[in-house]
């Protein structure tokens, strides 16, 4: 059930887009992405996401490289359908929204009040930006 | 000797170079491109000159084929270099790598083949499509040849794509099945990504493992490189990168590390020279990438170049690029075979990119070194347990073609501000040149040792190319920083195994240490950054031009748009950022006028959509030659054949939330 305050979120989401550095998850969301991380995907990306030979960086410049304007959407379709490599679509949704936290905790975007969630189509409005946007 | 005859001795001679000039160096026949690297020397050179700076900006889309339904689900890093032989064209593609023939001039389907293996497939180490596959034929017979996700050597026909009965069992040879120590064909961690080569009528194949970042244990599966019988899939023979007792180079594993030492595979491409009988080995290191304390001594064949008799698998010749390497240098690519001209002599000689962005040049006969290689004595470490080399290889000529090592000269500069802020940003970490060793991860300092040109590679697998008219190399090199730090592994996770790769600020928390890694976000995880900016200057991808006739670096561009990242970045405000080029790892294509290769990753384009350019340079000058836009990245190699009259160019792209795709273009009729 969405609380007010996700819903409320969400009615903002639709009326503008927002950026990786607008809050979009939570702390304790992506505390538990670190676990399920650390189960599912330090083996080929490594313990530090750093990437290891076939498995790329999902952290810097190769990060950057793959998604630096991509929606956060694209982001979570892609580890839905292809991730973990060795049993793809074995995680179920919310635990997928709690390791896409974490990389962005790992990535230093600020974590906010909003769990992230991949229902509804909110991650489409949100978009990976390496800076912070500059205030128009 | 009259004039007839002299004429009639020189047509002859003529006539001796054009058609029995070696194999291997020649660049891509015919019009064709029958194996991966264009020939068996690994050349990437085409002889064609109908695309060029005049049109390239013309340059069309003339089909593309997806790869999504080739298997269960989507694949996003497609690596291939197709073939093309007879107007059709092969590649691998899709999640479980199938192998498709298509129509080259339409990309029409013609056949489709795929192998479900199950768990064996899902254990593999080296997942996906791979880089591509092997064609031969005697003339009758045509044959495809690849290594399959779960590691067996499958022989197709290639007209229809059927499974050759006569070869191995039903069309397939096991490749886990006859190595020594024997190892559980379902579970066992070995597979390839690279192509067999097929040189005379004997098929070659290497070995790929886990990464080596993190062992389980100093007891790995050792890396052997096999030869089998193209028809029949019999093995030939099997060459051992690891010596055993009584063979040359066994003494370099002190303490018997020998004997439970593994890895030491062939994971890149091979290359062969017919005429010579060799098949030159480009061969990894030894079980470990960053900690070597349990196999002291040089350990060969460890990060050397090695020679054999393709036809016997004997050793002919080797050199070690590194001792006792603790930087994950590899040798990543393939060798490339060169007939070049040194002191007014032709040489037969084999030149090798590496991850150290040194070009290692040998007579290919002999493995003499062209121009001097010197033993220098290099930085020493203190890691417990460590047994370092004194000294390291040094190649005099050519130059290092990219950055190697960290020193304070080579940090950002655009202002003084950030350069003072990339000081100190550094100060916690241990840095110097090239050879300076992983550092144990101390929370007040070393975190770590930050190098470039190690395990964030000058030049990785795809490797260069070389023009045979010209004399000379084209390679793509990155720079970019790796964090090399060892920390203890995490309780259960490593048998014997004294350290991992890791640091401090990350591998704390994995071992019970203070606070959780989502509490130290930022800057803990890669080497650190400034204001988001690298932590070095540019460029941080080039293309570098290398004349092998002398040895000298003959031009270098940045290769790759300046990511929007940095040309909007605040700090950066009002300063004129020229083309910084993009890190990545990228293969090039030569052909008669041009050096052509895609930007890695995705960037800025001329009309803004999210994509990415595939850019041509002129060979002689590397000035721009034009650009075309792809929708994704070039993550295969280019390729290019004449059909009906009209050249091709063929990259595979995909990356991001982009599945794999062949994009093939062609000029405008």
């Amino acid at each position: 059930m969405l609380t007010w305050f996700t819903a409320a979120v969400l009615a903002l989401f639709a009326a503008q887009q927002v950026t990786v550095w607008d809050g979009v998850f939570t702390r304790e969301q992506a505390e538990r992405g670190d676990k399920l991380y650390a189960d599912r995907c330090a083996r080929c990306h490594g313990d530090t996401l750093q990437g290891v030979e076939a498995a790329p960086a999902l952290v810097g410049s190769t990060f950057y490289n793959n998604w630096e304007g991509e929606t956060l959407d694209a982001l979570f379709e892609r580890m839905r359908t292809s991730m973990p490599q060795d049993r793809p679509g074995s995680l179920t949704r919310a635990e997928n929204a709690d390791i896409l936290a974490y990389m962005l905790s790992t990535a230093a975007y600020p974590a906010g009040k909003m769990t992230l969630d991949a229902q509804g189509g909110a991650l489409t409005r949100v978009k990976i930006l390496m800076y912070r946007p500059t205030p128009k | 000797m009259n004039n007839w005859k002299r004429r009639g001795c020189l047509a002859a001679i003529v006539v001796a170079l054009l058609t029995a000039g070696p194999r291997g160096q020649t660049g891509a026949p015919r019009g064709e491109w029958p194996t991966y690297g264009g020939d068996l020397g690994h050349t990437r050179y085409a002889a064609l000159d109908q695309i060029s700076a005049a049109n390239f900006n013309d340059l069309e889309v003339a089909w593309r084929f997806k790869t999504d339904n080739l298997g269960p689900r989507p694949e996003f890093n497609l690596q291939s270099t197709p073939l093309m032989v007879r107007g059709r064209l092969y590649s691998t593609g899709g999640t479980r790598r199938a192998v498709v023939a298509l129509d080259a001039g339409t990309g029409e389907l013609l056949w489709v083949h795929s192998e479900d293996e199950g768990a064996r497939g899902a254990a593999s180490p080296r997942q996906l499509s791979g880089r591509g596959l092997a064609y031969w034929s005697d003339g009758k017979d045509e044959r495809i040849l690849y290594v399959t996700p779960g590691y067996r050597l499958i022989a197709l026909d290639a007209r229809t794509g059927n499974p050759m009965p006569g070869f191995g069992r039903g069309g397939a040879v096991d490749l886990k099945a006859d190595l020594d120590p024997a190892i559980d064909l379902t579970n066992a961690p070995i597979g390839l990504h690279a192509t067999p080569i097929v040189a005379g009528n004997v098929v070659i194949v290497g070995a790929a493992f886990e990464t080596g970042a993190n062992p389980k244990s100093r007891r790995n599966i050792k890396g052997a490189v096999r030869g089998f019988d193209v028809r029949t899939g019999k093995r030939l023979w099997m060459f051992k990168t690891i010596p055993e007792p009584g063979e040359v180079g066994h003494e370099t594993w002190e303490n018997d590390s020998w004997a439970y030492t593994g890895n030491t595979g062939v994971w890149a491409q091979i290359s062969v020279d017919e005429e010579l009988g060799m098949a030159y080995l480009p061969v990894e290191l030894p079980t470990h990438d960053y900690y070597g304390g349990a196999r002291p001594g040089n350990g060969l064949f460890g990060e050397s170049l090695v020679a054999i008799d393709y036809r016997t698998g004997e050793r002919k010749w080797h050199y070690q690029l590194v001792h006792h390497g603790l930087w994950d240098m590899d040798i990543p690519c393939a060798p490339i075979l060169v007939d070049i001209r040194v002191n007014g002599r032709t040489v037969k000689a084999v030149a090798q990119p590496s991850k150290q962005a040194f070009l290692y040049v040998f007579d290919r006969v002999t493995g003499q070194p062209i121009w001097p290689i010197e033993e220098r004595p290099v930085p020493q470490g203190d890691t417990p347990g460590e047994k370092y080399s004194p000294t390291q290889p040094f190649p005099t000529r050519p130059r290092a073609y990219d950055r190697q090592g960290l020193t304070i000269d080579d940090l950002i500069d655009f202002t003084p501000q950030l350069r003072a802020e990339a000081v100190k940003a550094v100060a916690q970490y241990r840095i110097g040149p090239l050879f300076t060793p992983p550092a144990v991860s101390r929370a007040e300092g070393p975190i770590a040792t930050l190098a470039m040109a190690t395990q964030a590679p000058a030049t990785n697998w795809p490797g260069g190319a070389y023009d045979p008219e010209t004399h000379i190399l084209y390679v793509y090199s990155q720079s970019a920083v790796a964090t090399l730090g060892l920390v203890p592994p995490a309780e259960g996770t490593a048998d014997g195994v004294r350290y991992h790769q890791g640091t401090v600020l990350t591998g704390a928390r994995r071992t019970g240490g203070s606070g959780s890694a989502t509490a130290q976000a930022g800057g803990a995880a890669t080497a650190p950054t400034v204001q988001g900016l690298p932590l070095i200057k540019p460029p941080y991808g080039r293309i570098n031009a290398i004349n092998l006739d002398s040895g000298d670096i003959l031009w270098q561009v940045p290769h790759g748009e300046t990511p929007e990242a940095i040309r909007n970045h605040p700090a950066l405000k009002g300063l004129n950022v020229p083309r910084t080029g993009r890190p990545g790892q990228v293969g090039t294509l030569v052909t008669r006028t041009l050096v052509i290769a895609g930007e890695p990753g995705f960037g800025p384009t001329p009309s803004g959509q999210r994509g990415s350019m595939l850019r041509a340079y002129d060979k002689r000058t590397g000035a721009d030659a034009g650009a075309v836009y792809m929708p994704a990245p070039q993550t295969g190699s280019p390729m290019t054949y004449m059909l009906n009259g009209r050249q091709y160019l063929v990259v595979a792209i995909s990356g991001g939330s982009y599945s794999g795709e062949l994009v093939a273009f062609r000029l405008p009729q």
